[in-house]
C-alpha cells in the first residue's frame, strides 16, 4: 500500500539508531572500567545484580507504578464507552490488541500510554483531554499514545535507562567509600573511589543526555505514527498545540466546589508540575508542529500554520 | 510555613490578606477606558459559615456585624446563602470607592468576629461587554483572577487572559492559572 510510505522517516530512523548504538558503547566501556577496577571483588557486581532485579520488578509493575503515580483509574465500557469505541476502533487501525482504557481524573488536558507489551498497555487521558478537545483532536492524542504502544517504548526506554540508573548509584557508592575511608588505595595513584565516582558520574551524564534524544525521537515516531493511523496530521497539531497553550490550565471547576475538599487549598490542586517535567522528555511544540505539517504536506492534507 | 510546622504537621490555614482590595480603584479606570467596562455597583464578600455546633454564635455575631456595617457605611448589605453552603454578604453601592472600602469593611469585620479562616473570596462585577465581568479576589493568595461566565457552565478563557495582561500592572493577579477558578451562578 502506498500509504505506508509515511510511516517510515529514513534520517529519523538513522538518528535513533546511532544514538541507540552510542549509549551502548557508553554502557560497555562502563563495564569495562568497571571490570578492569573491581574484577577481583564481588561488591560491585552484587550492586549490579540488585539493580536487576530492581529494574526487572520495575519493567514488570511499570503499567501500574504509572497508573499509581498518575492517579489514573481504569474505566471499564459501560463507565466510558465513547472513548473506549475511539481507543478500539484506532487500536484496530494500529494492529493492536485493545489496551486498557484509563481515565485521570484532572482538568489539564493530556495522555500517557504505559505497559511493557501490547497486550499489558494502558491508555490513560484526563478528563481535561476529553472535556476540551475536539473528538478528531483526541483520536490524534489517542493514535499518538497507541504508536508509543505499537513501537514498546516503555519496554526500551527502561532497558534504556536501566545502566544509567546503575551508573548513578555506583557514584553514590563511590562517594561513600571516599567519606567514609571505604576505598582501598592502589599504590599511590588517585583513590578507587574517586575513580568509581568520576566513571559512574560521566556515565550517568552521558547517557542521560542519550536517553532523552532517544525519548525525543521516539515522540517524533510517535506523532508520524499518529498521523498514519488517523490520516489527517492537522488534528494532532491543533490538539498538540492547545494541550500546550495555557488557557487549559484556567480550571471550568467552582471556587466554592474545590474549596470544600480540599480544605482551602492546602493540597495544591494541580498536577501540572510533575506533567511539565515530563514534558522535558519531548521535543519542543515548534519542532513537531513543523514536522507534522511537512507529514500533512506529504499527505497532500491542508495545512494551515 | 516554618520547618517546625512541616515536621509537626500542624500548617495552620492562611489569614485573609484583604487590603489589596484597594487597588481595583486604578484598575476600575483602565477596564473603562480600555474596555468600555462600568461596575455594575455590585460586589460581594463569600465566605463558608462555620458548623453547625457553633451556628447559634455564628448567628448573633454574624447580626452584630451587619449592624456594625451599617453604622459605618452608607452602602446596602444583605446576606444570602447559596446551593453550595456558602454564604454571600453582599453590599450594594454605586460609588465604587464606597463599594470597595465597605467590601473591605465587611472583610475585616468578619476577620474580627473569628470568621478570617472563612473567608474565601471578593468578588466585583462589571457590566459593559457582552457577558458579565466578575473580578474575583482570593483572600487566601491575596490575589485577583477574571471570571467571565458564558452561559452555565461555559467561560470565556481568551477574554480572561487578555484581561490579564491589561490588568497586571495595576492589580495583583494570580499568576497560578490553574487557581483561576469559576463562581459559576455569583447571585451579583
Amino acid at each position: 500500500m502506498e500509504r505506508k510510505a509515511y510511516g517510515r522517516d529514513f534520517g529519523l530512523s538513522l538518528r535513533l539508531g546511532t544514538t541507540m548504538f552510542v549509549l551502548g558503547l557508553v554502557y560497555v566501556a562502563f563495564f569495562v572500567i568497571l571490570l578492569t577496577l573491581f574484577g577481583d571483588s564481588i561488591g560491585i557486581f552484587g550492586i549490579v545484580v540488585i539493580m536487576g532485579i530492581l529494574a526487572f520488578v520495575q519493567y514488570f509493575t511499570s503499567d501500574k507504578l504509572a497508573l499509581l503515580a498518575s492517579g489514573a483509574k481504569v474505566v471499564e465500557r459501560d463507565q466510558a464507552p465513547e472513548l473506549h469505541d475511539m481507543v478500539e476502533r484506532l487500536a484496530g487501525m494500529a494492529d493492536l490488541p485493545m489496551p486498557r482504557v484509563a481515565v485521570i481524573p484532572t482538568d489539564i488536558p493530556n495522555a500517557f500510554a504505559t505497559g511493557r507489551s501490547p497486550k499489558k498497555s494502558v491508555v490513560a487521558v484526563t478528563e481535561g483531554l476529553w472535556n476540551r478537545l475536539e473528538p478528531r483532536e483526541i483520536e490524534g492524542v489517542v493514535a499518538h499514545e497507541l504508536t508509543h504502544i505499537a513501537n514498546r517504548d516503555v519496554a526500551v526506554m527502561t532497558i534504556a535507562s536501566f545502566f544509567a540508573m546503575v551508573a548513578a548509584t555506583l557514584a553514590r557508592f563511590g562517594l561513600w567509600g571516599g567519606m567514609f575511608g571505604g576505598g582501598r588505595d592502589r599504590g599511590g595513584g588517585a583513590p578507587v573511589w574517586l575513580i568509581l565516582f568520576a566513571v559512574s558520574i560521566l556515565t550517568y551524564v552521558i547517557s542521560y543526555v542519550l536517553m532523552m534524544m532517544i525519548s525525543r525521537y521516539r515522540e517524533y515516531a510517535a506523532d508520524r505514527g499518529a498521523a498514519v493511523i488517523t490520516g489527517a496530521p492537522e488534528y494532532l497539531m491543533s490538539a498538540l498545540q492547545k494541550i500546550a497553550s495555557r488557557i487549559t490550565q484556567i480550571p471550568q471547576r467552582d471556587l466554592r466546589e474545590v474549596s470544600g475538599m480540599n480544605a482551602f487549598f492546602i493540597v495544591p490542586t494541580s498536577v501540572k508540575r510533575g506533567f511539565a517535567e515530563l514534558f522535558m522528555t519531548h521535543p519542543p511544540l515548534e519542532k513537531r508542529l513543523a514536522r507534522l505539517a511537512e507529514i500533512s504536506r506529504q499527505m497532500g492534507r491542508p495545512v494551515e500554520l | 510555613v516554618g520547618l517546625t510546622d512541616v515536621l509537626l504537621g500542624r500548617k495552620r490555614l492562611k489569614k485573609a490578606a484583604g487590603d489589596k482590595l484597594f487597588a481595583l480603584s486604578s484598575a476600575r479606570i483602565t477596564l473603562d477606558v480600555e474596555l468600555g467596562l462600568k461596575p455594575a455597583g455590585t460586589g460581594a464578600v463569600l465566605f463558608k459559615p462555620m458548623s453547625s455546633a457553633e451556628y447559634v454564635r455564628a448567628e448573633n455575631e454574624m447580626q452584630e456585624l451587619l449592624e456594625a456595617v451599617a453604622q459605618e457605611s452608607a452602602s446596602r448589605v444583605t446576606r444570602r446563602g447559596d446551593e453550595f453552603g456558602f454564604e454571600w454578604l453582599i453590599v450594594e453601592d454605586n460609588d465604587f470607592e464606597e463599594l470597595v472600602t465597605s467590601v473591605h469593611l465587611v472583610a475585616s469585620e468578619l476577620a474580627a468576629h473569628g470568621f478570617g479562616e472563612q473567608l474565601l473570596a471578593a468578588v466585583f462585577r462589571f457590566d459593559g461587554g457582552d457577558h458579565p465581568l466578575y473580578l474575583v479576589y482570593g483572600f487566601k493568595r491575596g490575589a485577583f483572577w477574571p471570571f467571565i461566565p458564558m452561559g452555565e457552565k461555559e467561560r470565556d478563557n481568551a477574554n480572561e487572559l487578555e484581561l490579564k495582561a491589561k490588568l497586571e500592572k495595576e492589580l495583583p493577579i494570580e499568576q497560578d492559572l490553574s487557581r483561576w477558578f469559576a463562581l459559576f451562578d455569583a447571585p451579583i
